[in-house]
């Protein structure tokens, strides 16, 4: 699709070999508060994720200016992350974003609080839109895309980890670990939205984009999600639940059960992962089950049959 | 405004503006010049480095692209097209002009349109062509605004109906993606059957790029537009609402009540608009001279 010449394939995204059961952590939390700095530093440390000396970048879901509502990543959970990654010795952690359809990213994360919560936002924040590039050419790509320019901040980490709210979504059904990677794709280039990603085929493009990031962990926000009209019309929905874990299918799989979704039906994650793999007896879930925290999304009209039985 | 960048500041050696730090990209670099040009900075050292930039960054189908790696023209040709009429003789202009009038967004041509056909059993009707972001996308508001007012200007200088026919179809596009509240967001106006609301900067933008039209059919625009600009909390936004406003034969806020947050830095681009609405307020338009 793009002129490949000076493109370089990703070479390193053989994922690490994959867990047989890999392990997916579902904490009850009930409210943005001060006890989640806590929480998510024992939450890594459950996953021994070793980031001694490496670079972390958080990338949360920013989507819309309304700090009323539950469209964007809580910037306290994103602190907390921060914080925690950094207690356990990170060389650096960077917040970094590209919004879809809003392209003034600083006047977004200031309407969703960003600025308010963590010191010197502006310091530790990358706009993905409007970063450094470097063209990839994807291997192996099951979407219509062949070459992609990627930010550097994102090519140049040792660990990227993906921060979305816990939403339905009017076309993919959910928005969760996995699809939030569209932020990925630079604005500068691709504008607002990425529109290129839904001509290559939505399911198909976020397959492709997990599978050009071979270091990833999930770090999902569901204490307050949304439910209905996702990703940006919904309605709130409580949950009360952090959902961690460095598989990000199988994190992904799990959210959707604890949204009364069948993660089955959910096409990129069939694509990404495959039925077995997706299966709950395949996935090591840790302190909560999925059933227990279980409390069934709104979903719109269209998407009854992705609903998960049993409830 | 103290903590907006000094545009001459910021200017790569190459020529070319960031739009933070780093490496020049096509967009900051029209937005600075037009800047300059707007305060009647025109043959600056400045100004003369930019133009070489961007005459150096002209590809060979007439488009400029984003950014020097990327392999494509894309809507930043249209941007390039903003600049005066002295300084576009530097570029192959007549390629750049043909290369705008001949994209479309995805969704308008006929292979699209069949496949839709054929999928939902119904023929649809001729849609109005807009300007995508990225070449073989669909058209969105913010692209086909800015090449509405570079062939605008285009047809000034070359009064051809080819330029003036995509002028009014791309006028007529916007049109067809007002939102429920009277002004416009990215393009999508309904989701599912449901309304999604304006954005400040895009209702501007839209405004801008439609002056001319009646004024009957804008009122809603209009009115929404003053709304954003009593509530926006985006320098960006402002500016940009300022601009459309201006276009509408408004006189909207004056410069010293636009929002500059104390809290973080701006942009070449957003410091670069703020200039160019302080200026359009004084009587100098950039975009329309």
């Amino acid at each position: 699709m793009l002129g490949a010449s000076a493109a370089l394939a990703i070479s390193s995204c053989a994922r690490r070999p994959a867990s047989p059961r890999p392990l997916v952590s579902i904490v009850r939390h009930p409210a943005y508060d001060q006890g989640l700095y806590d929480s998510v530093r024992r939450l890594l440390l459950d996953h021994k994720l070793n980031v001694r000396g490496k670079r972390v970048v958080l990338k949360p879901n920013l989507v819309e200016f309304d700090s009323a509502t539950t469209i964007n990543t809580h910037p306290l959970l994103v602190h907390a992350a921060l914080e925690a990654f950094r207690s356990l010795g990170a060389a650096e952690v960077r917040i970094a974003e590209g919004p879809g359809h809003r392209r003034i990213t600083l006047d977004l994360a200031d309407a969703a609080g960003y600025f308010q919560i963590v010191p010197s936002f502006d310091g530790v924040f990358t706009d993905l839109n409007l970063d450094e590039i470097t063209p990839r050419r994807l291997k192996r790509p099951v979407s219509k895309l062949r070459t992609v320019y990627f930010p550097n901040t994102v090519l140049g980490c040792d660990l990227l980890v993906s921060m979305p709210k816990l939403k339905t979504h009017h076309w993919a059904g959910a928005t969760l670990s996995m699809k939030n990677l569209f932020g990925l794709l630079p604005g500068g280039v691709y504008g607002w939205p990425k529109n290129i990603l839904h001509w290559a085929g939505i399911n198909e493009s976020i397959a492709d984009l997990y599978a050009a990031f071979p270091n990833t962990f999930a770090l999902v926000d569901g204490i307050d999600g949304m439910e209905g009209n996702g990703p940006i019309q919904g309605t709130p929905k409580h949950a009360g639940v952090l959902v961690a874990g460095d598989n990000l299918p199988a994190v992904d799989a799990t959210c959707c059960r604890i949204m009364g979704i069948d993660p089955l039906r959910i096409g990129y994650l069939r694509m990404s992962a495959g039925a077995e793999a997706l299966a709950e007896h395949n996935i090591n879930q840790a302190a909560e089950a999925p059933r227990a925290v279980r409390t069934d999304f709104q979903l719109l009209p269209g998407f009854q049959s992705i609903r998960l039985g049993g409830a | 405004m103290n903590n907006l960048p000094e545009l001459s500041g910021r200017q790569n050696p190459d020529g070319g503006w960031p739009y933070g730090r780093g490496s020049s990209w096509t967009e900051p670099t029209v937005y600075a010049l037009l800047a300059l040009v707007s305060k009647g900075e025109v043959s600056s050292f400045a100004v003369s480095r930019a133009l070489e930039w961007l005459k150096a960054s002209q590809r060979p189908d007439g488009g400029w692209s984003p950014r020097r790696p990327v392999e494509e023209s894309t809507w930043v040709t249209a941007l390039v097209l903003l600049l005066p009429a002295s300084m576009l003789t530097q570029f192959n202009t007549p390629a750049a002009v043909s290369w705008l009038l001949a994209k479309t967004g995805r969704e308008s041509g006929w292979v699209h349109r069949l496949r839709s056909a054929m999928i939902s059993g119904q023929v649809q009707g001729r849609v109005p062509d807009g300007w995508p972001w990225f070449p073989d996308t669909a058209a969105w508001v913010a692209p086909t605004s800015i090449a509405i007012l570079a062939l605008r200007k285009a047809f000034q200088r070359d009064p051809r109906h080819q330029i003036h026919d995509r002028v009014q179809d791309g006028q007529e596009f916007l049109m067809s993606r007002v939102c429920a509240d009277g002004g416009w967001n990215h393009g999508s106006t309904k989701a599912l059957g449901y309304d999604g609301p304006s954005y400040p900067e895009t209702t501007g933008l839209a405004l801008a790029a439609l002056k001319g039209l009646q004024p009957g059919r804008l009122a809603r625009g209009i009115e929404r537009a003053e709304q954003h600009l009593e509530t926006s909390r985006s320098l960006e936004a402002a500016s940009w609402l300022q601009l459309g406003l201006l276009a509408q034969n408004r006189r909207p806020l004056e410069a010293p009540s636009l929002p500059v947050s104390p809290q973080r830095s701006y942009g070449t681009q957003e410091a670069a608009l703020a200039v160019i609405a302080q200026q359009a307020l004084r009587g100098r338009n950039v975009l329309e001279d």
